[in-house]
């Protein structure tokens, strides 16, 4: 239930981020042709988007595996080890993106003391975007480790 | 240290880590052995991601999936039929040259071999055209694409190179070109010896009438070019411009999008670019520690110790990029090795841009060589067989694509004569 309203969120962050991003380059398009400046806070604008358009999808893309992985070796891994191999991985990465969101918090703090140059909106909240990412990220990864323990 | 990193790498690899993370834990765990602040972790992400030229990715690729939704493949391969249908192995020949028009497009070799292959193979075998044969050159035609711009391993080239995408696609056209003319000719020559069908020639009309249903994938490959090249609009622009576009083609012309499909389409889109933005924020903690170690002057100062010669260099950075491509997928190669590779080939006196050139052919090569290039997996998982027979069948197509990189390589005109003329 948790999930599937998690998955839900994503699924709207996603779509809300990139119909900004085609919402803030269409601006920005406009605005260089029919406009007598163009606007330099639509650039910042739908860079903004796009960073959250990604971190959004980025737990879903693992959800639905669409990393690349090299499966040319492990093929020829025998049964058990095969096992073996899928919970180690499972767990490194699940061990990476909790430090990735322990360190994004600090780097969060960081962005606190400045500011983007043209809509003056603090960097924290750009760089958020990279916690909001590892979290679901690690979220998804504990949630494949637990599917396929269950399926043993 | 570095060999810490390349070997933990490695065994990542090999035990079947996503190439995203596996990038990410190896440098995990180099930064704790050398007590480096955890910080640079999102700090390198960040400012991997952060490139301007990166925005244009999600764009295009979204682009491409409008189009194919909107009935776009359905439309190239009836196109190519009409036009080639009456020449012995015409649908193969159809199946190159959708391959060349769908390049615009769709910009990957993997999704081009699975997009087309899912219409062609099926239709080449009912044909009676050799199972082995279609699903070979269905691989083969698919490694255009990544060539012939818009291509998003240009784009990516351009992020790590610094140089413009317009004239790193630009690049790519006549190779691209040469590569799918080269196949063509390959597929008669077999078909000609296997007597594959032939069909009666299409009227005038009905190629018109065909060519009117393909001209607007066309036209959004034109303003695209046009656009970048022209410096009317930036990468970015021209991503969000082709997106409106084939929304409005999709929506009113070919009438196949609604807003169900349109959904289905974005989400898709986003998560296969926030798989690619994750691997170039990790690639970029990567490339950092590389450079730290002086990895790049290490690789570069031993290439040229065995040789001086640009031609014996650009063999072994060839060698070297084709056994990796042959592995690895595309942009997570070019990832790692496109910063090192390019450092050692501009001190031999090869110009950046032909280099780049060089760099993808090689890596989209390394897709269609047996027996592990992925392009043989997906065909011969579409055409239900198997990949020692499939990879047999590739070998001519391989040879061309070889001879292909051999004259890229070897005469740098065929890759700067567009840019210089119409980007000097």
């Amino acid at each position: 239930m948790i999930l599937k309203i998690l998955s839900k969120l994503l699924s709207i962050g996603t779509m809300l981020s990139t119909l900004g991003f085609i919402g803030a380059t269409s601006v920005q398009i406009f605005a260089r042709f029919f406009l007598a400046n163009a606007l330099s806070s639509t650039e910042e604008a739908s860079r903004l988007f796009f960073f959250y358009a990604m971190s959004f999808a980025a737990g879903l893309a693992l959800r639905d595996k669409y990393y690349v992985e090299l499966d040319i070796f492990y093929r020829k891994f025998p049964k058990k080890i095969r096992k073996l191999t899928d919970i180690f991985v499972q767990l490194s990465s699940i061990f990476l993106f909790a430090i990735m969101a322990i360190f994004s918090v600090q780097y969060i703090h960081l962005g606190s003391i400045e500011t983007s140059p043209s809509m003056k909106i603090p960097m924290s909240f750009a760089f958020f975007s990279l916690l909001l990412m590892s979290l679901t990220l690690l979220i998804y990864g504990i949630v494949e480790l637990a599917k396929r323990n269950k399926l043993k | 240290m570095i060999a810490l990193l390349v070997i933990l790498f490695i065994i990542c690899l090999v035990l079947r880590f996503p190439i995203a993370f596996a990038l990410g834990f190896s440098c995990l765990i180099y930064l704790l052995f050398k007590g480096i602040p955890l910080l640079i972790i999102p700090a390198k992400m960040y400012s991997g991601i952060d490139v301007f030229v990166l925005l244009s990715i999600p764009g295009f690729i979204l682009a491409g999936n409008l189009m194919n939704t909107g009935g776009l493949t359905e439309k190239i391969i009836a196109f190519c039929n009409h036009l080639l249908g009456h020449v012995r192995g015409g649908l193969a020949l159809a199946n190159v040259g959708t391959s060349m028009l769908f390049a615009g497009i769709s910009g990957t070799a993997i999704s081009d071999t699975a997009s087309i292959g899912s219409i062609m193979i099926p239709a080449m075998k009912k044909e009676g055209y050799d199972s082995d044969f279609s699903c070979a050159i269905t691989a083969a035609s698919s490694t255009v694409g990544p060539i012939i711009p818009p291509s998003v391993p240009m784009i990516i080239a351009a992020t790590l190179s610094g140089l413009t995408v317009g004239k790193l696609f630009l690049a790519g056209a006549l190779p691209g070109l040469m590569l799918g003319v080269g196949l063509m000719v390959v597929t008669y020559f077999i078909a000609r010896k296997n007597n594959y069908p032939k069909y009666p020639r299409s009227s005038f009309g009905i190629i018109m009438r065909s060519f009117i249903d393909t001209f607007w994938a066309l036209l959004m490959t034109a303003i695209i070019l046009f656009g970048i090249i022209g410096g009317i609009f930036t990468p970015t622009e021209a991503s969000i411009i082709a997106v409106i576009y084939a929304l409005i083609i999709g929506f009113f012309v070919y009438r196949k999008l609604n807003l169900r499909n349109v959904y289905t389409v974005i989400m898709d889109s986003m998560k296969t670019s926030a798989s690619l933005m994750v691997l170039v924020g990790f690639a970029n903690l990567f490339g950092w520690i590389l450079i730290t170690e002086r990895f790049p002057q290490i690789i570069s100062e031993g290439i040229s110790s065995f040789s001086q010669n640009k031609y014996v260099v650009l063999l072994l950075i060839n060698l070297i990029l084709i056994f990796v491509g042959t592995f690895m997928e595309t942009i997570a190669a070019l990832l790692v090795l496109f910063p090192i590779l390019l450092k050692v080939a501009v001190t031999v006196g090869v110009d950046p841009i032909h280099f780049a050139v060089i760099a993808v052919l090689n890596l989209i090569i390394g897709l269609t060589t047996p027996p592990v290039g992925v392009c043989l997996f997906v065909a011969s998982s579409i055409g239900k067989e198997s990949i020692g027979k499939v990879s047999k069948a590739s070998l001519p197509f391989l040879s061309v694509s070889l001879v292909v990189l051999i004259l890229v390589t070897l005469f740098p005109q065929i890759s700067m004569l567009l840019p210089n003329l119409l980007m000097p």
